[in-house]
């Protein structure tokens, strides 16, 4: 018996031995920086010095109209990126699996393709395909699509869509393969007994196909949700640092130059980032009890 | 059924749908290549023939931009990246799953809890940390945060389950010892969840941006990403040799994912069954 007890605790040892390197990396580079924020966020930077402000970043940040206007491109790019690639993905994904008989593969890795690539490239590749006397312009003014050039990168509303254009390119295959293994593993015999009772194609794909794969779209749409909360890369590098005049600003980007770039205010820089680390878990937490009700039934 | 009733309309669309993502999605892939050979002029207005200027355009990566220079510092980032990846977190996904404990699985899951936390949110107070570390401007500013990975920890979790608790119990009535059962006998059955989670810290790794923008300064230091989008910020762009970069720093990825689709897939999506 007493045996037993001690070698229960070698057990024990080695299990926290295996932890052990994980956790303490956990802690200087997880646990310290969220720790040592609370004591940035209530301090205002002015050069190399810094004052207590207590919730004064708060306060400003809520008459910081950049900063909300930025937080809106987020929401924007949410509601109309994500249902639109989540569709287009879910259309391609149900063509592959069922529409066609030959190159399924070859079609797939075609469409999966651009999820190979990172959002730098990403960035560079459109900014240069949609210059003002660019590729794109060229094809469509020669094609007499349009009168003039559209201004991809220079006009607000339409950088806007630039934005939307680039994230669309390289996240639906990505999402279409995640819902091709859904759509592998439903089992074919729902689909032969509803064709016994008569059921159409259509109806056969919006009461069988779709709520089975409800839980599979939902995970994609958490993912994408964080992903564009986050979103960085392409207003920097595609639009240019959030341009033309901040019509593709995103809250992370205003943060990092709030932060690295303009005036090295860490203080409100936490404090702004402390607002996305909210939304975000939100979000998440509203996400993943849907998820997770579906998941009971 | 004869050749054309198979041709239905569903089946005209679907293939025509298929056509236009096709295009859409390869095209930009057909453009750098071609980008590559063009001068910086063709480049921007978009011709579609190569040209002949692959071999200048070269010239000017690798000796105005030192592009073996990115690849190496990018390359022997992501190599040290994944294998200390692998080790720290194929242990700690180890420890959690066969060792059970309630204090351990408190610990999961506050590591799990900070899932949600956005990197831009732990970027600053990390480059204080770093900066009072004296480790700015170095490659170990870059590999040290990105070695734990929770999603990796979870991932490899998730794959352990499936490893038969008999398997270990008969090694240990043989007398083995823990960290023999890891090595010899867990660890070599489990390949394939290694090399999926080595492609996703790799390809993570490799594309990182926000981090190491904020951290390499000096030109010496630079990564592919941070070389190419400081070339995107200089007064007058090199649009040939950056498309040769470009190019550059896309093949590792694609020569990944060509040869290991199915790891890749699975490195990509994580353990979503």
């Amino acid at each position: 018996m007493k045996q037993k007890a001690s070698y229960q605790r070698y057990l024990n040892r080695f299990g926290w031995f295996c932890v052990l390197p994980s956790v303490a990396l956990f802690g200087v580079f997880m646990l310290y920086p969220i720790l040592s924020s609370l004591y940035y966020v209530t301090r205002r930077w002015k050069g190399m010095s810094n004052t207590f402000i207590g919730l004064g970043n708060f306060i400003r940040m809520g008459q910081d109209k950049v900063f909300l206007s930025a937080l809106g491109n987020n929401f924007l790019f949410m509601v109309v990126q994500i249902p639109l690639m989540v569709f287009l993905a879910l259309v391609l994904a149900v063509i592959l699996n069922q529409g066609i008989r030959r190159f399924k593969g070859a079609f797939r890795l075609a469409i999966f393709l651009p999820a190979v690539t990172s959002l730098v490239v990403v960035s560079v590749l459109f900014r240069v395909l949609l210059q003002e006397n660019g590729m794109l312009n060229n094809v469509l003014l020669k094609a007499h699509l349009i009168a003039e050039p559209i201004g991809w990168l220079n006009d607000a509303a339409w950088a806007k869509v630039t934005i939307i254009l680039a994230m669309t390119w390289r996240w639906t295959g990505y999402n279409m393969v995640f819902f091709l293994v859904g759509l592998q593993s439903i089992d074919p015999q729902i689909y032969e007994a509803a064709e016994v009772d008569g059921a159409s194609k259509a109806r056969q794909f919006f009461t069988i196909t779709i709520p089975l794969l409800v839980p599979v779209i939902l995970f994609s749409v958490v993912t994408s949700t964080s992903g564009t909360m986050q979103l960085f890369d392409e207003p920097n590098i595609l639009t240019w640092q959030g341009g033309p005049a901040n019509a593709t600003m995103t809250a992370a980007l205003y943060i990092y130059r709030q932060a690295f770039f303009v005036n090295a205010d860490f203080g409100y820089a936490t404090a702004m980032s402390y607002v996305v680390v909210l939304i975000s878990g939100i979000f998440a937490f509203a996400q993943m009890r849907l998820l997770g009700d579906r998941g009971n039934k | 059924m004869s050749m054309v009733r198979s041709w239905t309309l569903g089946r005209v669309v679907s293939l025509v749908v298929l056509l236009a993502a096709t295009a859409f999605s390869v095209f930009p892939f057909v453009w750098m290549l071609v980008g590559a050979t063009l001068n910086p002029n063709e480049v921007l207005r978009g011709a579609l023939r190569p040209g002949a200027e692959f071999a200048s355009n070269w010239v000017k990566a690798t000796r105005m931009y030192n592009l073996p220079l990115f690849f190496w510092n990018s390359l022997k980032i992501a190599v040290v990246t994944v294998l200390l990846g692998l080790l720290v977190n194929g242990f700690a996904a180890y420890g959690f799953e066969k060792y059970p404990s309630k204090a351990r699985d408190r610990v999961f899951n506050v590591l799990l809890l900070t899932l949600i936390i956005p990197q831009i949110a732990l970027v600053i107070p990390m480059f204080r940390m770093f900066a009072f570390m004296r480790l700015l401007d170095s490659h170990m500013a870059i590999i040290l945060p990105a070695i734990m990975s929770v999603f990796i920890i979870f991932f490899m979790r998730q794959n352990f389950k499936m490893f038969p608790s008999e398997i270990i119990e008969a090694a240990r009535a043989d007398g083995a010892s823990e960290l023999t059962i890891f090595v010899r006998i867990v660890t070599p059955s489990m390949q394939a969840t290694y090399v999926s989670s080595a492609i996703y810290i790799f390809i993570n790794q490799w594309n990182s941006y926000l981090w190491p923008l904020i951290t390499i300064l000096s030109d010496a230091k630079k990564t592919m990403p941070i070389a190419i989008s400081s070339m995107m910020s200089a007064y007058t762009i090199e649009y040939g040799a950056l498309m040769v970069i470009v190019c550059i720093s896309v093949l590792p990825v694609l020569i990944l994912f060509l040869a290991l689709q199915r790891q890749f897939v699975a490195g990509l999506l994580g353990s979503v069954k």
